[in-house]
């Protein structure tokens, strides 16, 4: 079978596992979002194998171009967010996440993304280009889930002011710490890929650690608004609302640092 | 003042003011393009475009300001820093115990148990089952009552600062890097020798390749360098893009190409008008005559122009300096006088206009120009560079030990009640509470059976 083949399975597994997570959701019977979490592992298990396919195939990483780096993406925040909801048995994040994910799927498999594997220019031929991009992207996974907490924590909260109480025993007060452990797992790996590894390979390649390129900057700008996330919630105890929105608005820092910074502005990063 | 200077630098409002400062002054530097001509600025914002530049918007981030709020950040961060150390130390160092039971149970995660044992023996049931969980644990006290201090992972609480120290190692190299780094490019033809600027040695390059895939992308571009240090070769390596060569401090890398049109290499092919199956090929240099074998006859290329255009004076010049109509001009010579002269074209085979100082059957023609490629290295000794790796780190050292060494500790007074013991415990820690609470009522349990 053919490494787009399994891609699409993948992606039929992910919106199936949707559906069982969205019946969940209105339903509230645990098993469904227990199903759905097993189909969500076994589109993981096969989009891993489209992955290794296609790195067998074309004969580098898996993450060259947009196609690629999306599917990547969609990947490592599905690892992510299976990994948080194993360690937190919590259930009702996954119907948003694997809508985004899902969203993320459908952009790598619009005609827009060109789906070629085409040989690396000499700028990518390095080892530090697994390293670089797969630990950042697996950082930004987990912004990505601290993200639909934070956006889920703001509702909830919303309804227990108003006396609400919270449904499915998913308090907001958990869905706040939920979203900081998804951030110290991310934070620091986003700091080691994005910023260190970055560093590095720029430093092998172009002999300058930092040129102050846009999406060097942004990631900059990413990894200040996280620190501001640490240091208002450890150091001046803010939790709750101003937390989720700093959470909220990192993430999407990181996915401007991704995916606008290609198509707005202009620099180094050129290829992907 | 000193006191406000001190208040001012020590807050974490203040940092965090700095922070949001940073962050959208980075962004407005993303918006703007930076390091562009004056021209350009005013062509696309106007009458703006005058004032970003006296605002240092258009070299933002090199800019008095900007970088005034990095220095004011890194002051804040290395007093807050070291305000806070001390306090830290003295809890890891030579921490309190304290006697009276309301203090620890005013703790977030606590417990008030009793124990079927005289206090001596609680004492050391509590130490054995802290110990089995990897606690190291202080105990001081009397007869009646007993405070124990438990902890674990200490080194947790300095996480921060190891973070912070890593930043300011990172911030430092970025200085020297600033300050004492050099940069430059060097544009090496093949077999030629350049001295390294302010480097006090020399650099060849031996061969220059590009390889392409099948499908004729470029694969990769190769520069065979060879550094030449007191007129000996010390060092050959083959610079590629991802590779590069140091030496001295000095790193090379490969950062671009082009090739030379100013002297390419030329072949001329002969031919005779009366003899059709005549054709001699000659290899040209320009300036360097070279004779035609079984011929009493001298080539000389006495001009080469890659993209041919008469001027408007009708001279030959040219338009550019890409190949897009490759000119020669051509003289034969034979015993010193001329025979022929005039330009060839190699897009233009016939097009040929030869002046004649007789009647001559040679019919020259431009074969094929091959200009020598030149390599482009990006040359650069940067002494920050040792410091920032230092600096990442000391950086991911401190993230690990902030986020996953957590520090536990838990406090516990023991205190006799007819015979037996109370036990009131409380516990810390800032990360991973609910773990915590787990392990903590887990050995509350235990102790609870403790007979």
């Amino acid at each position: 079978m053919s490494e787009s083949t399994i891609f699409t399975m993948a992606f039929v597994l992910y919106v199936g596992s949707a559906l069982f997570y969205l019946a969940f959701l209105y339903s509230k019977k645990e098993t469904l979002a227990k199903t759905g979490s097993i189909i969500a592992l076994f589109g993981l298990l096969l989009h891993t194998l489209a992955l290794i396919l296609r790195t067998i195939q074309s004969g580098h990483a898996p993450f060259t171009n947009m196609y690629e780096s999306l599917s990547f993406l969609a990947w490592a925040t599905i690892l992510a967010y299976l990994i948080i909801e194993w360690k937190y048995k919590v259930w009702k994040p996954g119907a948003y996440l694997l809508l985004v994910v899902i969203g993320l799927m459908a952009l790598a498999s619009s005609p827009l993304m060109p789906k070629d594997a085409t040989p690396l220019v000499p700028a990518l031929q390095s080892y530090w280009l697994w390293l670089h991009v797969s630990v950042t992207l697996l950082g930004e996974a987990f912004f990505a889930v601290a993200f639909i907490t934070s956006i889920m924590y703001l509702r909830a909260e919303s309804r227990e002011k108003k006396g609400q109480a919270p449904k499915s025993g998913l308090t907001a007060e958990r869905l706040d710490s939920i979203s900081y452990r998804a951030i110290s797992v991310g934070f620091p790996l986003f700091t080691l890929g994005g910023l260190v590894f970055g560093m590095v390979w720029a430093y092998k390649a172009w002999g300058t650690y930092w040129s102050w390129d846009p999406k060097e900057v942004w990631s900059l700008i990413t990894w200040f608004v996280f620190a501001l996330y640490l240091h208002t919630r450890i150091v001046m105890g803010w939790k709750g609302r101003r937390s989720a929105a700093i959470a909220i608005f990192g993430f999407l820092a990181a996915l401007f640092t991704y995916f606008g910074v290609n198509y707005l502005l202009a620099g180094l990063h050129s290829y992907a | 003042m000193l006191k406000a200077i001190k208040n001012f630098f020590t807050s974490i409002k203040v940092a965090i003011v700095l922070l949001i400062i940073l962050i959208a002054a980075s962004i407005l530097g993303t918006l703007i393009p930076q390091g562009r001509t004056g021209q350009e600025y005013l062509v696309r914002y106007g009458q703006l475009g005058g004032l970003f530049q006296k605002l240092q918007f258009t070299r933002l981030y090199q800019s008095f300001w900007y970088t005034a709020i990095l220095a004011l950040f890194s002051l804040n961060i290395i007093i807050c820093t070291l305000v806070r150390l001390s306090p830290k130390l003295r809890r890891a160092l030579r921490p309190k115990c304290d006697l009276d039971p309301k203090n620890v149970l005013v703790l977030k995660i606590r417990d008030k148990i009793k124990m079927s044992l005289a206090p001596a023996a609680a004492v050391q049931a509590v130490q054995a089952e802290l110990g089995r969980r990897h606690y190291r644990v202080r105990e001081q006290g009397a007869e009646k009552k007993h405070c124990l201090l438990a902890r674990k992972r200490i080194l947790g609480i300095f996480g921060s600062d190891v973070v912070h120290v890593g930043l300011l190692i990172i911030l430092a190299g970025g200085i020297i890097s600033g300050l004492a780094g050099v940069r430059g490019s060097l544009t090496l033809s093949e077999n030629q020798t350049l001295p390294v600027p302010q480097a006090g040695f020399s650099v060849r390059l031996d061969k220059f390749i590009t390889e392409f895939y099948p499908d004729g992308n470029v694969k990769d571009w190769k520069s065979e360098l060879t550094i030449i240090d007191g007129d000996k070769p010390v060092l050959q390596k083959s610079v590629e893009v991802n590779h590069p060569l140091s030496y001295k401090g000095f790193v090379f890398y490969q950062s671009g190409y082009g090739s030379n049109w100013e002297n390419p290499e030329l072949e001329v092919r002969l031919k005779k008008k009366s003899d059709p199956g005549y054709l001699k090929n000659i290899r040209l240099r320009v300036g360097q005559p070279a004779a035609v074998e079984g011929e009493d006859l001298t080539l000389t290329a006495t001009r080469f122009l890659p993209d041919f255009v008469l001027d408007e004076k009708n001279q030959p010049s040219t338009r550019s300096l890409e190949p897009n109509n490759p000119a020669v001009l051509i003289r034969g010579e034979r015993a010193g006088a001329e025979v022929f002269s005039g330009w060839i074209f190699a897009k233009f085979p016939d097009f040929a206009q030869m002046h004649q100082a007789k009647e001559t059957e040679f019919k020259p023609e431009l074969k094929d120009v091959a200009a020598p490629q030149y390599s482009v290295l990006q040359t650069a000794k940067d002494p920050g560079v040792s410091l920032i790796w230092v600096g990442c780190a000391v950086l991911m050292l401190g993230l690990s030990i902030a986020f996953y060494w957590p520090t536990r500790e838990i406090r516990l007074v023991l205190e006799e009640s007819q015979g037996k013991t109370e036990l009131a415990a409380g516990g810390i820690t800032a990360k991973s509470r609910e773990a915590f609470q787990a392990e903590f009522e887990s050995i509350m349990s235990a102790l609870r059976k403790t007979k």
